[in-house]
């Protein structure tokens, strides 16, 4: 009997989905091959210690989460959200105490288990979607308090303040749209998320202003960012790193400094760019094996423009298109939800995939500001690999569940 | 909505892709190209220079130097950071390496790298030396595409030393260069010039290479004159380099045009002979001597003393050397046979002798009186010109050969100033012999067109040779044509140009000997007096040139002192012997010039002599071995 409920569900599959992630993880492979091939200490690491032999097993270690995701039911699981949404926010203030820092310039993200960097961030993002969807399946009247709405405010809160003290700028951003388009879609007013939307929005442009144009020392700089990140807005949005009043030996090291800082970005737009229309083919990029994308990010946070240079636009498009078919499988899923939890728990998975894919290709195209934000399947990384493909499991936990009642 | 948003974000980035992979790719492409290509500009194998007879007067030798390759050395060049890192963190615990601190001590490990296989290596081939920081530096930061080099021309048995012990070992490679040499020193020093280090390229070149290896520019001589030619065209190789400068792969995108090979008309052998005798014309002589063939202007040797090794000018002279060789009073580089303009003194006596003849204001058998000196009240007033040549009767040999002053300012002034300057205009004097572009002077002599300033006394001057300068060249081309009975020609240097590899009979940049410049339309009758006085000069135990004589091979010649002047103090003398020989079918024009030498027929005369009894045994070896040639034949 337990058989042939297995059976069933099988038969459930969204099968575009389940493609489109075949697809994301075999580009993942294969770029993650070429872009660390070109690195001669990388070539004469032993088979199992390549970087591309890793991604595979992280992603069959996902795909082992996803298949025992589906064992339960996403009700049963939203149960246990409480737990593991404190439990992530205990770790993102465990990291702050012993996380380690990696090529991030003095940020703590990461806690070393040995065989396995873990990236709490990443994580609280998995707990947060459970916790707040959870937290909105509740009568439509009780979304019109105020005070519920706060709560969830809080709820948001919480762990981007944690995150931003790692710091980590964009993944704490990113907490933001996927729990706006949550509430959106659980029915909270549309007039509370229009307020705090425009709140929200004004307290960035505050930033900005204040970042770009105020004095660094003066008292008007309300908002202390670390010089990294200050820098990585001003190189966005093309400020001159010199002061006004700049002698010509300050104007020089800013200039420099301002090189530096804006060096990856110039990197991987000259590898988007350069792939033109078709690209230069699998592992004929050169880019990033003459060293000029740093080879520390050319397989995590900028594997796409590995993709773009060597496979071209039509590369970039296909990649596009797959995430895509993603995205909008996460929506369908969501509009066939039975439940609000469902409908919720979907549209912030698809929110949370879809802000990543916009920050990061946005970023290597300079559309958006640098930020460690990874490609979901594509970029390097156990954490993010897990949590993408945990995400995604929520996806097919809600589609598989959607006619069980 | 969500859809929506999500729509919209994709577009977003659709667009966002497709300017800048499709609208702006030509751009990053250029980029991408600039950060990762350099184009390094690889000089041609510069063409040899031979003599008329295949012997080598200039050529390049394989220098074998010792190169370190940056690349190759990264692995240590890192191990050596970590070493030095290591070494800070132990002696300042807690302090973290960054900045500019970073850079040097980076740079020190690379220099202490660098320098221990440099003095590891050149300890072992027994020349320890120490590597030069500053210059490493210097090169890793411009170009550590570009091998390093750390010991140039290594001898024989170093090169057996590095072979045997540093063969495969990992960045260090020895490597060849080519090395202009010019195997006879000093000899044709002038005529072939010297080269020297210019590594940019020239402006027609295709491509705008940043980078250059070592390359040379004639700078006189041949070598400058033909520098074209002799350096070929330089190829371009691409080297594709990485983030940090290091060279990955190259490519060769233009490949080395070899230069052409250069035959001059001069033979070695006299060249030899003739520097060897006007070497020998006094102490510290100062002089040309030239030898031309007067059947077809052909430049069989040209010498100028002092001469000066242009084997010293690739490596590079210091400004002692070179201010050495500049003496103002004893230039070595000077090259006397084509840019010292003299007086000629009594040698232009020959053109004088050409218009009285021609302006018949003279016979060769009219006698004249000379008291020992030229004074004449109604034709100069009361100025005496003074006689070398003894009182008495002379006719027009006698002049010649005692070089009577008296006689021919007498018979000059009678054929005038007109005539004068139209023969000597005739033989091109005051204008360049053509034989090299740039590289020789015009002397000063008048025009016919302006003659004003000449009064009756310069005149009187020109008529024995003052007032006026000539190169040594110029009048070798005139004795030439005297000798040929009026061919004027122009003198030929280049035989040919050779492509390496292809036949000289396929080959179409031959320069034609004996290019007519002009028929001077001389009378055969005044030509065979002059002639006659030319061989009475040095046959007649009363000549001036009579230390010219060679037994069997009868020579023609006119000796010359002219005065330099300093206001009408005589300062210094110019000494001068004209030849042709053998008289009966004249073959070689020799001419001799020195500076401060006591009499043409005391200082020049013998050199001339020794020129051709030099000329006279390389022809005697020469049927010699052709003989034995058509004997095996």
């Amino acid at each position: 009997m337990y058989e042939a409920k297995l059976n069933e569900r099988k038969s459930f599959l969204d099968w575009p989905l389940v493609l489109a992630l075949l697809g994301l993880m075999f580009f993942g492979t294969a770029f993650i091959y070429s872009a660390s091939f070109a690195n001669e200490s990388a070539r004469t690491l032993s088979w199992f210690k390549q970087l591309y032999v890793k991604q595979i097993i992280w992603y069959q270690i996902g795909i082992g989460f996803v298949v025992a995701l589906c064992f339960f039911d996403y009700r049963t699981l939203s149960r246990w959200s409480i737990i593991g949404y404190w439990a992530t926010i205990l770790f993102l203030i465990l990291v702050l105490f012993i996380g380690t820092g990696g090529v991030s310039w003095g940020a703590r993200r990461w806690i070393n288990l040995g065989f396995f960097q873990f990236q709490p961030s990443e994580f609280a993002k998995i707990a947060f979607i459970f916790m707040l969807a959870n937290f909105l399946s509740r009568p439509v009247e009780e979304l019109r308090s105020h005070k519920l709405f706060f709560k969830a405010l809080g709820m948001i809160a919480l762990p981007f303040i944690l995150i931003l003290k790692e710091p980590d700028l964009g993944s704490a951003l990113v907490f933001f749209p996927v729990g706006l388009s949550m509430m959106f879609v659980a029915g909270v007013p549309v007039k509370y998320l229009a307020k705090f939307f425009g709140g929200v929005g004004l307290v960035i442009i505050l930033i900005v202003v204040d970042v770009l144009f105020v004095p660094v020392d003066s008292r008007w700089q309300i908002i202390k960012l670390e010089p990294y990140q200050r820098h990585r807005l001003m190189t966005y949005f093309g400020k001159d790193f010199a002061a006004k009043d700049a002698t010509p030996t300050e104007r020089k090291q800013a200039k420099l400094l301002q090189g530096a800082r804006s060096y990856n970005v110039e990197q991987s737009l000259i590898s988007v760019g350069s792939g033109g229309l078709t690209g230069k083919g699998w592992r004929q990029g050169t880019q990033y094996s003459l060293g000029f994308l740093p080879r520390a990010v050319a397989h995590n946070d900028f594997i796409f423009s590995v993709i773009a240079e060597e496979e071209g636009f039509v590369g970039s498009v296909f990649v596009l298109t797959l995430y895509t078919v993603v995205l909008f499988s996460g929506i369908k899923i969501a509009s066939q939800a039975r439940d609000r939890l469902g409908k919720t728990l979907a549209v912030g998975v698809v929110a949370l995939l879809f802000s990543h894919i916009f920050i990061n290709i946005g970023m290597n195209i300079r559309l958006m500001p640098v930020t460690g934000i990874p490609l979901p399947l594509l970029s390097y990384g156990g954490s993010s690999v897990l949590c993408s493909l945990i995400a995604i499991g929520i996806l097919q936990n809600v589609h598989m569940y959607r006619r069980s009642y | 909505m969500v859809s929506f948003g999500v729509l919209a974000g994709l577009a977003v980035l659709l667009s966002g892709l497709w300017w800048v992979q499709i609208v702006s790719t030509n751009r990053y492409e250029e980029n991408l190209k600039n950060q990762s290509f350099r184009s390094v500009r690889v000089p041609a194998l510069r063409g040899k220079i031979v003599d008329r007879n295949n012997q080598s007067l200039a050529e390049n030798r394989p220098r074998f130097d010792v190169n370190i390759y940056l690349e190759d050395l990264r692995p240590q060049f890192s191990r050596e950071f970590s070493n030095a890192a290591r070494a800070f963190t132990n002696r300042f615990p807690g302090l973290k390496i960054r900045g500019t601190n970073l850079n040097e001590v980076n740079r020190d490990a690379r220099y202490r790298v660098a320098s221990n296989i440099t003095f590891q290596i050149t300890s072992k081939l027994q020349q320890p030396t120490i590597l030069d920081k500053a210059r490493f530096t210097t090169h890793y930061q411009r170009q550590p595409y570009i091998p390093f080099p750390i010991l140039q021309d290594l001898n024989q048995k170093q090169r057996a030393i590095f072979a045997e012990n540093f063969t495969g070992v990992m960045g260090v490679e020895m490597e060849i260069q080519p090395m202009r040499i010019y195997p006879n020193g000093t000899s044709a020093s002038h005529l072939l010039g010297y080269i020297q280090r210019h590594d940019e390229p020239a402006s027609d070149e295709e491509i705008a290479c940043k980078y250059y290896l070592p390359d040379f520019i004639g700078r006189t001589g041949v070598e400058a004159s033909f520098d074209n030619a002799l350096r070929g065209n330089a190829g371009v190789k691409s080297l594709l380099v990485n983030n940090a400068g290091y060279r990955q792969r190259e490519e060769i995108l233009n490949p080395t045009e070899p230069g052409k090979n250069l035959a001059l008309t001069i033979d070695l052998g006299i060249q030899r002979a003739a520097e060897k005798a006007l070497a020998g014309a006094m102490v510290k002589v100062r002089g040309a001597a030239i030898v031309m063939d007067v059947r077809n202007g052909d430049i069989l040797a040209m010498a100028s003393a002092p001469s000066f090794d242009p084997n010293v000018f690739p490596t590079g002279v210091s400004t002692v050397e070179w201010e050495k060789l500049n003496d103002e009073n004893y230039s070595h580089i000077f090259n006397r046979a084509t840019y010292g303009e003299y007086a000629p003194g009594s040698v232009l006596k020959i053109l004088t002798a050409i218009a009285c003849f021609e302006n018949n204001v003279m016979t060769a058998s009219e006698t004249i009186n000379n008291p020992g000196y030229f004074y004449e009240p109604d034709v100069l007033g009361e100025r005496k010109i003074l006689d070398r040549a003894p009182p008495g009767e002379y006719n027009f040999q006698r002049a010649f050969i005692k070089s009577s002053n008296t006689y021919f300012v007498h018979f000059g002034l009678k054929a005038g100033l007109r005539k004068l300057v139209e023969v000597g205009e005739r033989f091109h004097l005051g204008e360049s012999t053509g034989i090299l572009p740039g590289e020789e002077r015009p002397g000063d002599y008048p025009h016919s067109d302006n003659l004003r300033a000449w009064t009756t006394g310069r005149v009187a001057n020109l008529c024995i040779g003052q007032e006026i300068t000539v190169t040594p060249l110029q009048i070798a081309v005139m004795t030439s044509a005297i000798a040929n009975g009026g061919k004027l020609f122009w003198p030929r240097i280049v035989k040919n140009l050779q492509t390496p590899g292809v036949e000289i009979e396929t080959e179409k940049n031959s320069f034609q000997p004996g290019i007519l410049r002009a028929d001077l339309h001389l009378n055969p009758k005044h030509v065979g007096i002059i002639h006659q006085a030319m061989l009475a000069d040095v046959e007649n135990p009363e000549g001036s040139g009579t230390a010219a004589a060679v037994s069997g091979f009868r020579v023609a010649g006119k000796t010359g002192t002219a005065q330099v002047m300093k206001g009408r103090v005589v300062i210094d003398h110019i000494t001068w012997f004209v030849s042709f020989a053998p008289f009966e079918k004249p073959r070689y024009a020799v001419v001799v010039m020195v500076q401060s030498g006591t009499s043409g027929g005391g200082t020049c005369a013998p050199v001339a002599r020794k020129i051709y009894e030099a000329i006279l045994k390389i022809e005697k070896t020469k049927s010699a071995s052709s003989a034995t040639v058509a004997n095996r034949d």
